[in-house]
């Protein structure tokens, strides 16, 4: 498998290691009967992301993103593959990671949730919500605490921070709360945050303040994301590199830069094809393909992507789904015929 | 029996005011409060073509399409200005009128819709309901059926779909027939209001493409209403900016966005990332939207404006033109920089 | 992890967080419980039905109150024949007339003469027509207003009792049985219905099952049985209702709303911060079930008193004094029928019953808007 692996740089060890991650979901799940129909949420998908480095993740609603995600921060477990983190050192495979050493993954990995609204308790103020990690696991006396907490508000610009402590979250805007949800993923000190969707429920003119304080915050705090988006033109502004999936497959990788102005996976170039630009004198060549995304019901082994792909060939037809190319420069493409 | 099957924009010659819309003031009466939802807002829809109306959340865009079809709920009350659909006052019809007028003159897609079919009726059945209740004549079944068949194919779908219930039909599919059942009855003017914001890329593409189509080929007027200025700017041929229920700025899709005259446009612009283009630092849009319970005095935009001057926060700036059909509402609207050609 | 502690200060631009708070967290805690109570408050109080629903229990809270106070004072000295004529029991046999026997009655079935019945077993000799005995009153008296030969402002009851006296004791058993049925189903209901929803599968499954079944079983015939075989009194009766009302339908309720928070990702965010299944269910959500818990809680009051009132009627619990034992020996006695001419012995416990119910239920009601805002009006 390694020669599929998408490298992010080799001189550097990774901080996160992702081998053939697979999630299936069980459909007509009942206590008295085995399921025999699995959504493939996830499907077999590999990358490395090295420390400080963000790496976005793109694609159509329901292609396994978020699952992805949540993998990653271990709320769902795997149905197989590994997940490697980089730990003093050493690449440790998290779904091996005892109970009672689960409270040191989480202070290494955190999240970032879309839904401003939904991810805070309303029952609970901004300070209970920040400290949340540190309450739980013990760290340092309440004082010490609340220093650290207003350190944080402070930080992502939630000033002055005792106008912001003792608040609930309807008493915020929605950037408001977003800023405490990041403030919240940061309190602990982590290395790697996973970011699903965090400025789509934004207004739009907030998203780039939000961005642009993750960005920051990214530098100072030295972190990196996976940054969950559909949105590719967000995924350019916070990402160095991209990876596209298409229903539970990563279909192409590569600098950012560089997949946009080299997309070779047909998929990629649709999907940049059909992304609106704010600019009225553009004009540009459209690829169309057929329909929408379907829902990884028990796909055949052939190439994800068949039935939409305007070059399917008889070749693509009859063989698995394709491995990875390396096309140089950390740009890896699953495609038969470039 | 032909003419069922015609689908058409019943407005008059391409390029003549069809819809205008003077000085609209709405608001909605609210236990806290009036909240000023649609303030003094002026545009006009020609024949045939497609204005935009871009701006945040909850900034009146909405409202002002729900005032052009007085559709408004009851804490609503419109507080003046007049809407002129063919010259004629669409504000003084009673009830009874201004019913017969919804679908028939002026349909639209609203927010949400594709969200909101009934569940268990067919979604051909649906349609035929609206043909029903608003066709002019009585039709048969068969011409009605013909005809939903019709708008299928005009929006890209099969017709033997309209057999189908909702649950059956994708997001997109579902929108597309939101959209055939806005233009079931040949309306002159359709309001879109944000018709693909729930949905994917290639699918918004799809269907931003269908609806240009059908704006160009039966020279329908079409309204579009988004918070993504992407898509107005793939669309529209006109656009006006709205902040906190006021029209901020008003021109050419092409000039609003190359030479963007208010400040606010200008920030929402060069906040705008896109795919296209160097990738370079983006502007913020600094503080929060207001709110319209207790808008800012002077200039709306005020708290935010980094070109703000003395008198924007106690005189409010009315529209001005600057341009050839180019009107802007700022005092300082000379200090705003160039953009110099957005994507160059 | 003291690291996490220590802020590099160069990167924070002079901001000193040390500074920020002078108060300590539970004084600020205490505040912010203090404004979100009177917050509450504004919103249940626009509310008028919920406000005559507090005037309602308020009034039946003096009433429980205000027993054992007159008891203590204004009618301390009444007594007559060693026993206080307010006493809601003794008072029954403290009004000794004189009657002469001018007739022999024989019950016509038994054949027996209902003097000697009256008589047999006490040890006192049998008297005969013409002799003259001292007998308590059986016969209920009418309300007097004043007076301190006949100081019954709502009258006795068939025993003599005085039935204001009884209707105040009343309020106070409906009150610690509404109580303790109230909180202990309630209590029940949350922690069942959270653990159910919170861990799912198989606990799920049978906490449900055990749910159809109480709520299949029917609540009064069930407890006419119970009390057939055991001596149910007051705080049992309680227990009872709560467990059977607290396992059955509102049980689901609360499950489906613990369920609706479970997949918040605000919980998946607790998840993260480390919390573990104990405090993810206190802290997270229990706090978002608990105003839907409190409102079941007033409407468990208004179950309670009902299946009280129709056990008592039936004579099947064994309580000192309830609004419903005072019913039942008016029942017992042959007076239901007497209709509107010795009305206070019915209509007060029963007024009491249905407003006592009827106040709870309008607080519930009430507390619906709050705890659903989107019942609330613009
Ligand atoms: N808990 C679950 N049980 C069953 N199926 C699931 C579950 N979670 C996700 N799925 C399915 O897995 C697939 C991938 O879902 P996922 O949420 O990862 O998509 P996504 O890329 O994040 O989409 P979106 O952009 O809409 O958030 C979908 O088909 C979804 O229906
Ligand atoms: N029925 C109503 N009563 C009171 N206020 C209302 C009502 N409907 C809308 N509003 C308020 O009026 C303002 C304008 O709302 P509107 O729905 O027109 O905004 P919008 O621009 O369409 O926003 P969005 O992009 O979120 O759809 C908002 O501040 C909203 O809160
Ligand atoms: S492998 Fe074949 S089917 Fe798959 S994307 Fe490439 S050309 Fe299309
Ligand atoms: S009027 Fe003043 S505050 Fe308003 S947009 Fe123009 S410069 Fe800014
Ligand atoms: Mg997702
Ligand atoms: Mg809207």
């Amino acid at each position: 498998m390694s020669e599929t692996m998408a490298d992010a740089g080799a001189d550097t060890q990774p901080l996160i290691k992702v081998e053939n991650l697979r999630k299936l979901f069980p459909v007509s799940k009942s206590i008295f009967r085995e399921a025999h129909d699995f959504v493939h949420a996830v499907d077999g998908i590999d990358f490395e992301i090295a420390p400080g480095e963000s790496l976005g993740l793109v694609g159509e609603s329901g292609c396994g993103k978020s699952t992805t995600g949540r993998m990653l921060t271990k709320l769902t477990d795997a149905t197989s593959g590994q997940i490697l983190l980089a730990d003093e050192g050493e690449l440790i495979d998290i779904a091996s990671i005892q109970r009672s050493h689960m409270r040191r993954f989480r202070r290494r990995v955190q999240m970032i949730f879309q839904d401003p609204f939904e991810s805070l308790n309303p029952r609970r103020t901004v300070y209970d919500t920040v400290a949340e990690s540190l309450t739980v696991q013990r760290i340092g006396s309440v004082q010490q605490r609340e220093e650290r907490v207003a350190e944080l508000l402070h930080r992502v610009g939630l000033t002055p921070p005792e106008q912001f402590l003792f608040r609930y979250p309807h008493e915020l805007s929605g950037g408001q709360r977003q800023r405490v949800a990041i403030a919240r993923a940061l309190v602990i000190d982590p290395t790697f945050v996973v970011a699903d969707e965090p400025t789509s429920m934004l207004d739009v003119s907030i998203r780039i303040s939000i961005m642009d304080l993750m960005l920051k915050l990214a530098e100072e705090f030295n972190v990196s994301y996976l940054y969950i988006t559909h949105d590719l033109a967000v995924a350019r502004y916070m990402c160095d590199r991209i990876a596209v999936m298409y229903l539970g497959k990563i279909v192409e990788i590569a600098p950012t830069e560089e997949l946009l102005s080299n997309p070779q996976h047909p998929y990629t170039r649709a999907l940049l094809s059909a992304v609106p630009v704010p600019d009225p004198a553009h004009k540009r060549e459209r690829i169309d393909i057929k329909g929408g995304i379907s829902k990884a019901l028990n796909p055949p082994p052939v190439c994800r992507f068949i039935e939409r792909c305007p070059r399917a060939t008889d070749h693509c037809r009859t063989s698995d789904h394709p491995e990875f190319t390396d096309l140089g420069d950390g740009h890896f493409v699953a495609c038969y015929n470039l | 029996m032909a003419q069922t099957l015609h689908i058409e924009s019943r407005g008059g010659r391409v390029g003549t005011p069809l819809l205008e819309v003077q000085n609209l003031v709405m608001h909605y009466g609210t236990k806290e409060g009036e909240v000023s939802a649609v303030d003094n807002v002026s545009f006009t829809l020609n024949n045939g073509e497609a204005i935009g109306l871009v701006g945040e959340s909850g900034c009146g865009k909405t409202s002002v399409a729900l005032t052009l079809l007085r559709l408004l709920p009851d804490n609503s009350v419109i507080k003046g200005g007049d809407i002129k659909l063919d010259g004629e006052s669409l504000i003084d019809l009673d009830e009874e009128q201004m019913r017969r007028r919804r679908w028939r003159d002026i349909s639209m897609v609203f927010q949400g819709a594709m969200n909101s079919w009934n569940p268990v009726y067919r979604i051909g059945d649906q349609i035929r309901e609206a043909l029903r209740l608003h066709w002019p004549e009585t039709l048969t079944y068969q011409e009605e059926t013909d005809r939903i068949g019709a708008l299928f194919e005009l929006v890209g779908l099969n017709p033997v779909t309209m057999e189908r219930y909702p649950h059956e039909f994708s997001g997109g599919m579902r929108q597309r027939a939101v959209i055939a059942m806005a233009l079931s009855c040949n309306p002159k003017v359709i309001i879109a209001d944000e018709p693909t914001t729930a949905l994917d890329v290639i699918v918004q593409d799809q269907i931003l493409r269908e609806l240009k189509k059908i704006q160009q080929e039966l020279g329908m007027s079409i309204i579009y209403i988004s918070h993504d200025i992407a898509v107005i700017a793939e669309v529209t041929e006109r656009m006006g900016v709205m902040y906190a229920g006021k029209l901020v700025e008003l021109g050419s899709t092409l000039e609003v966005f190359h030479r963007p005259r208010h400040p606010y446009s200008y920030l929402l612009l060069s906040s705008t990332p896109s795919i296209t283009g160097p990738r370079r630092k983006l502007a913020p849009l600094e503080g929060e939207p207001p709110n319209l319970l207790n808008p800012p005095t002077g200039c709306r935009f005020h708290p935010r404006c980094p070109f703000a001057i003395d008198k924007c926060s106690s005189e409010e700036p009315g529209l001005v033109e600057v341009g050839e059909g180019h009107s802007v509402a700022c005092w300082n609207w000379q200090e705003v920089p160039e953009i110099g050609g957005l994507q160059k | 992890m003291a690291d996490i502690l220590t802020p590099p200060t160069e990167r924070l631009d002079g901001f000193d967080p040390s500074a920020v708070l002078e108060e300590p967290l539970w004084r600020i805690r205490l505040r912010l419980s203090w404004r979100s109570f009177r917050k509450n408050w504004a919103l249940f109080s626009d509310n008028k039905m919920g406000i005559v629903g507090i005037l309602i229990i308020a009034l039946f809270g003096i009433m429980a109150l205000a027993h054992p106070v007159l008891m203590a004072t204004v009618w301390q000295d009444h007594l007559e024949g060693g026993k206080n004529v307010y006493d809601i029991r003794a008072g029954a046999d403290s009004i000794i007339v004189t009657k002469t026997i001018v007739e022999e009655v024989t019950d016509p079935v038994t054949q027996i003469s209902q003097i000697e019945a009256m008589f047999l077993g006490t040890g006192v000799s049998i008297p005969e027509i013409g002799d003259t005995i001292e007998a308590p009153l059986a016969n209920p008296a009418p309300p007097v207003l004043s007076g301190v030969d006949h100081p019954h402002i709502l009258g006795t009851d068939p025993f003599g009792g005085d039935v204001f006296s009884q209707l105040l004791f009343g309020a106070r058993a409906a009150f610690l049985l509404g109580a303790i049925a109230a909180l202990s189903s309630v209590a029940l209901a949350t922690l069942v219905g959270t653990i159910a929803a919170y861990f799912g599968g198989v606990i799920d499954t049978l906490l449900m099952r055990l749910a159809d079944l109480v709520i299949l079983i029917p609540l009064l015939p069930l407890l006419i049985v119970v009390s057939g075989f055991w001596n149910v009194e007051l705080t049992m009766l309680g227990i009872l209702i709560g467990v059977l009302g607290g396992l059955g339908g509102t049980a689901i309720i609360l499950k489906s709303q613990a369920l609706s928070v479970k997949v918040k990702p605000f919980i998946d965010a607790a998840r993260i911060a480390g919390g573990g299944h104990w405090r993810i269910i206190t802290r997270h959500i229990i706090p978002n079930v608990l105003p839907l818990s409190f409102l079941y809680m007033m409407f468990a009051v208004t179950g309670a008193i009902f299946t009280e009132a129709a056990l008592s009627f039936l004579g099947l619990l064994n309580i000192q004094q309830s609004w419903g034992i005072m019913i039942n020996i008016a029942h017992t006695q042959g007076y239901t029928l007497e209709g509107l001419d010795v009305w206070w012995l019915m209509l007060p416990a029963g007024l009491s019953i249905t407003l006592f119910s009827a106040g709870f239920f309008l607080v519930g009601r009430a507390m619906d808007e709050v705890v659903n805002p989107r019942l609330r009006k613009r």
